[in-house]
């Protein structure tokens, strides 16, 4: 699917901001055979929420694994905050400011709460290099609190906890640090309506401090107007629109998508035709 | 006792927050499953059965040349399994620590007398040959990306050769040691009644405390527990792996010059190097390390070692006949491996361990 070609209209080009804070052009990465990201051109200003669409395998994950640094993209150019922006590794990344927030979630099954908010963040104490573990359990609790989600004790491996409970974890982890570009890739997935709208608040919240910038995948159309100023949509690895959520509808979201799916049936069908029309020809 | 990552950490004197639930909950337990939420709870049942049963069945168990014959068995287990503790956590395994303790020793030999260096450069020389093939093993698994299970079974057989090899399938004296007068390095590495007592407690203290309260310890949970999160949050886990696989190797060359220096001979006897990777392993194991990773202590494989030490030691005194004794051994691991099992499930109070 990821190899279909695509119209070159449809990509929508690079675009700038005297404010942005990232900006990416022609942005590619290939695993093996599979095209998971082909042109991405991407800009995120400053205090702005970026809101990202895209079908299952559109290639969503793949470019925010490449803008935290977890992947090396095969081609294009990337700048943070007016500097040429090529991370090293996840831990540079998060030296620029930037912080994620996995589809995946990025725990570990057999760690405790706290210890997961602070993996890879540990506070040690001095001189020996010992795991300040009092200070990381106080300050769990602090950030926990301040999501509003109950995670009723922070001293139990998170495989004890449900699917939500965990997700409010990674969401805290990201946002009580000092990142100011933060990455949410489907931070509601797991999240009753409750727990989602606390998350959404925490995000409205982060946006009037005006400090961060975030960029959300969102499967939810209602979210993404609910907590979005603009919304990206990604087909076949490149973005296919491009529009402030004010000045679009989620009619005219729908009516894309849509549209796309018809189009790939249509082709479908047309290939189906084709095979057909060659073993009438055989036969 | 400090038991890793999993285990409930002492509860805080704080009125409010999960600490005070949590004290709540254990007051309501009884004694009996509160001693059992330590992860080592189970095989420390198991050993004090084993003891029991071993000291009250015969008259001379608890004498002191007994228990002084214990020592030197169980000791290198437990510094052996203390590395592969690690490495198990990881999700991986390292089967090369038997031919590790056989390649060393002769390393160790072939440095002092045929090289000449003094015996403490020759014992940190054959040392770093020993955690390069630590460091061979790390970066296969870790970077080549094929599984420890293979690669290490390939620097078993390779360094079981070499060894064979290099000292042409005939047993020398070890360095340091003479019949006359045991001195001071052989008896601070192996030669003492006690010097390897205190080498396994000394080293598995220290790695618990590793594996507790530091961060290598909290990234090796990580990468044997979820390694993809790990490596999202930013571990670097190839880094962990390679330097676990490094102590694994560098613990088993240690363990392989204390025995040598004790037995004053070296010999190159690879099937017997191979039972005691064996017998680390299953001290590892029934200590509460899980094959699968992301789990176990320290602590519980030394006290793995000690059980496994006193089956040996017991059944001895018993005067079990030597056709029947791998037969035994065998039969109590896995009584012991049920039972840490299903107390384990006590423990959890769920349906796995
Ligand atoms: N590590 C990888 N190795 C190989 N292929 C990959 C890898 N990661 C992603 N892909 C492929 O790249 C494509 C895009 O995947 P990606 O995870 O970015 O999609 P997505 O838009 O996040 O989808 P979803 O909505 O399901 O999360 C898919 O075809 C996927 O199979
Ligand atoms: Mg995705």
């Amino acid at each position: 699917m990821a190899d279909v070609q695509v119209p070159q209209e449809r990509i929508v080009g690079p675009q700038t901001a005297d404010d942005d804070v990232l900006r990416v052009e022609h942005v590619r990465k290939s695993f093996g055979p599979i095209t998971a990201v082909r042109d991405i051109n991407l800009h995120l200003r400053k205090g702005e929420v970026l809101g990202l669409l895209g079908d299952n395998g559109a290639g969503k994950s793949t470019l925010i694994k490449i803008l935290c640094g977890f992947h090396r993209p095969d081609g294009g150019t990337m700048w943070l905050k007016g500097e040429p922006y090529a991370p090293k590794s996840v831990l540079d990344a998060r030296q620029h400011g930037i912080d994620t927030v996995y589809q995946d979630l990025a725990l570990v099954d057999q760690l405790t709460v706290y210890q997961n908010m602070f993996l890879f963040r540990e506070k040690i104490r001095k001189p020996l290099p010992f795991l300040a573990n009092h200070i990381m359990r106080r300050e769990t609790r602090k950030a926990l609190e301040a999501t509003g989600i109950n995670i009723p004790r922070i001293d139990v491996p998170v495989a004890r906890l449900s699917g939500g409970q965990r997700q409010a974890i990674a969401v805290a982890r990201t946002i009580s640090g000092d990142a100011d570009v933060i990455l949410l890739d489907e931070p509601l997935a797991a999240m009753g309506a409750k727990e989602g709208a606390l998350i959404l608040d925490l995000i409205a919240r982060l946006k009037a401090e005006g400090r961060v910038s975030i960029i959300m995948i969102l499967h939810n159309y209602i979210h993404v107007f609910q907590a979005c100023d603009r919304v990206s949509l990604i087909q076949d690895g490149v973005i296919a629109f491009d529009r402030p959520t004010a000045e679009t509808s989620v009619e005219e979201l729908n009516e894309i998508v849509v549209e796309e799916y018809r189009r790939a049936r249509q082709a479908a069908m047309a290939e189906e035709a084709g095979v057909a029309r060659a073993e009438d020809n055989g036969a | 006792m400090a038991v890793a990552s999993g285990s409930t950490p002492p509860a805080e004197a704080e009125p409010k927050g999960p600490a005070k639930g949590w004290a709540q909950r254990a007051g309501a337990l009884s004694l009996a499953q509160r001693f059992l939420t330590l992860r080592e709870g189970s095989i420390i049942i198991v050993t004090l059965i084993a003891f029991l049963y071993f000291a009250l069945s015969t008259n001379k168990f608890l004498t002191s040349s007994s228990l002084k014959a214990l020592l030197p068995y169980f000791a290198p287990f437990a510094i052996m399994a203390a590395g592969q503790v690690f490495v198990m956590i990881n999700a991986e395994i390292d089967l090369s620590i038997g031919a590790v303790y056989l390649f060393t020793p002769f390393i160790f030999y072939k440095l002092n007398a045929n090289v000449g260096l003094p015996l403490v450069l020759a014992m940190i020389g054959a040392l770093i040959v020993a955690m390069l093939v630590g460091l061979f093993n790390g970066l296969v698994v870790s970077v080549v990306g094929i599984s420890s299970f293979v690669t290490t079974l390939g620097t078993l057989f390779t360094l079981s050769g070499l060894t064979l090899i290099i000292s042409h399938a005939t047993q020398v004296t070890t360095p340091g040691t003479s019949v006359v007068k045991v001195g001071t390095f052989a008896q601070i590495f192996g030669g003492g009644t006690y010097s390897e007592l205190f080498w396994a407690i000394g080293i598995a203290l220290v790695l618990q405390l590793v594996l507790t309260f530091t961060r290598w310890g909290i990234y090796t949970v990580a990468v044997g527990g979820n390694r993809l999160g790990a490596a999202e949050a930013g571990v670097r886990t190839k880094l962990v792996l390679t330097r676990n696989f490094v102590m694994c190797a560098g613990l088993a060359g240690f363990v392989g010059i204390l025995e040598a220096v004790r037995a004053a001979t070296t010999t190159p006897d690879p099937s017997g190097a191979n039972v005691i990777l064996f017998q680390a392993i299953s001290a590892a194991v029934i200590g509460g390390t899980l094959l699968q990773g992301g789990s176990g202590t320290v602590i519980g494989a030394f006290i793995g070692a000690i059980f496994l030490g006193i089956l040996q030691d017991g059944l001895n005194i018993k005067g079990v006949s030597a056709n029947y004794f791998y037969f035994w051994l065998g039969i109590a691991i896995l009584i012991a491996m049920a039972f840490n099992t299903y107390v384990s499930r006590v423990r959890t109070g769920s349906g796995h361990g």
